[in-house]
Order: structure tokens, then C-alpha cells, then sequence
């Protein structure tokens, strides 16, 4: 900021003041607490909420991420799908199999 | 966020529409073969690829069995009533309990001669290496060594 000409004056009253009050006792010692508490505070792990925040606000929206999440989440449910699908169809072969053959057998046909 | 939390719903939806489908459409034959009039000859033609032909013929074969399976299973029936009510209050293996022993020995010699002779009747409907695919696992289904002896007391 380019300073006014009228400044002139404060920057003369400015030079001549001296501060006669004593500093708080232990000022010192506290100005730098403050300063080791607000420094870790920005070093500390962030909590899982802020990173799902962080995760969901800024990088979700980006083309490319968006498209690997949903490509990632299709790929999941098309697995899971044909996982499962291929376990009931096993089980329900296997259950048919098993009657056909009570069927046939004198000694496994259920009586009434 | 708002567009972000609108992808991520956007993803789960489409990850639990993919699920659906695939499953549904993988079942979808397994469901049918339930559906069917006879589900345990669907599952035979599906496990042993049978042609319409075959499976026609595989179809008579069973039709014509199971009247013969019938009848053995009421033949079975009555020989156990009698042999469990000679069993009832017996403190000696009498002649009529012997008798009776041997005689549910023999129905079920008859009865397994009766099965195997119809296995190998629809084995030989089928192609070859079906029709020993076929033998083999049906032999290992009603002739397993622990034959009838499933029942818990």
C-alpha cells in the first residue's frame, strides 16, 4: 500500500512513542503455546468423517475419480451378483439331483 | 458436496442394480427347471445335456418306471408292518421273524435290481460319455456304501 503524505506525521509520532507498560509475566512463554498448540493442531490425523467429507466434496466431483468410483462399485455388485448367483444355482442342481433319485429309490421316496 | 454425495448414492444404486440383474439372470434357468411339471427330469436334461429326442426318450423311461416304484414301495411298506409287528413284544428270533427278515432281504436285492436295471436303461439313451457320467453318479447316489443306513434313531 503506497503510504499518504499525511503519514508523514504518524510515522514521526510513531518513531518517538515508547511504550512504557511492562509486558503480562510470562507473556513470552505464552505467546508460544499458542504457537505449539495452533501447529499441532494442523499436523494432527484427521478425523475418518473429515477425510470422507474432504473425499466426497473435492475429489468425488472430478470427472475421472467419479468414473473409477462407479466403474469400482459396478465391477463390485457384477461380482458379487455372479458370485452368488453361481452358489444358489449349485445348491439348487445339488437339491434336484437329490430328488431325482428319491424319486427312483423305494427306500429314500418319501411316503405319505 | 452436493454433486458428491449425488455420486456416491449414484454409484451404490448402480453397484446394487448390477447385483440384481446378474443374479436374477443367472438364476433365471435354475428358477425355470423349479417351475417345471417334473423339476428333477428339467435338472437331468440341463446336467447331462440331453437332446429333445433323448430326453423324450429318458421322460418314458421314468413314466413307465415309476408305477414299478410304486408298487415296490407298497410291497416295502407292508413287509416292515408285519416284521415290526413281529418285532413288537418278541424276546426270541422266532422262524416267523426270520422269515420275515429274509423276506425284506430279497425286496430290497429285487428293489435295487429293479433301480439299477432302469439307471442303466436311461444311461444307455444317452450319449456315451454322458450315459458313464450318468452311471457313475447315480450308482454313487442309491448304492453308497451307508445305503439306509441315514436314519437317525
Amino acid at each position: 500500500m503506497k503510504p499518504e503524505p499525511n503519514d508523514e506525521k504518524l510515522s514521526k509520532v510513531l518513531h518517538e512513542w515508547k511504550a512504557d507498560s511492562s509486558l503480562p509475566r510470562r507473556f513470552q512463554e505464552g505467546v508460544w503455546r499458542q504457537i505449539e498448540t495452533a501447529s499441532a493442531a494442523c499436523t494432527a490425523t484427521p478425523s475418518v468423517w473429515s477425510v470422507c467429507a474432504h473425499w466426497i466434496g473435492t475429489l468425488l466431483p472430478r470427472p475421472a475419480m467419479a468414473t473409477a468410483y462407479v466403474a469400482v462399485l459396478l465391477t463390485l455388485g457384477l461380482t458379487a451378483g455372479w458370485a452368488q448367483a453361481h452358489q444358489t444355482n449349485e445348491r439348487v442342481k445339488g437339491e434336484l439331483g437329490d430328488r431325482y433319485v428319491r424319486v427312483l429309490d423305494p427306500y429314500q421316496t418319501p411316503r405319505n | 458436496m452436493k454433486r458428491g454425495l449425488l455420486i456416491l448414492v449414484f454409484g451404490l444404486i448402480a453397484a446394487a442394480a448390477a447385483y440384481g440383474c446378474i443374479y436374477f439372470a443367472c438364476t433365471a434357468p435354475a428358477r425355470n427347471m423349479q417351475r417345471s411339471e417334473k423339476p428333477e427330469l428339467a435338472w437331468l436334461k440341463d446336467e447331462f445335456n440331453l437332446s429333445d429326442a433323448e430326453f423324450k426318450r429318458v421322460s418314458e423311461l421314468h413314466s413307465a418306471y415309476l408305477p414299478q416304484c410304486q408298487e415296490m414301495c407298497r410291497t416295502i411298506d407292508a413287509q416292515n408292518t408285519k416284521l415290526q409287528k413281529l418285532l413288537a413284544g418278541a424276546t426270541n428270533v422266532t422262524p416267523e421273524i426270520e422269515a420275515a427278515l429274509t423276506e425284506a432281504s430279497r425286496l430290497r436285492a429285487d428293489c435295487q435290481t429293479m433301480m439299477l436295471r432302469h439307471f442303466m436303461q436311461v444311461s444307455q439313451t444317452m450319449p456315451p460319455d454322458q450315459g458313464r457320467r450318468y452311471l457313475d453318479w447315480v450308482k454313487g447316489k442309491a448304492f453308497q456304501p451307508n445305503y439306509g443306513m441315514s436314519e437317525k434313531p
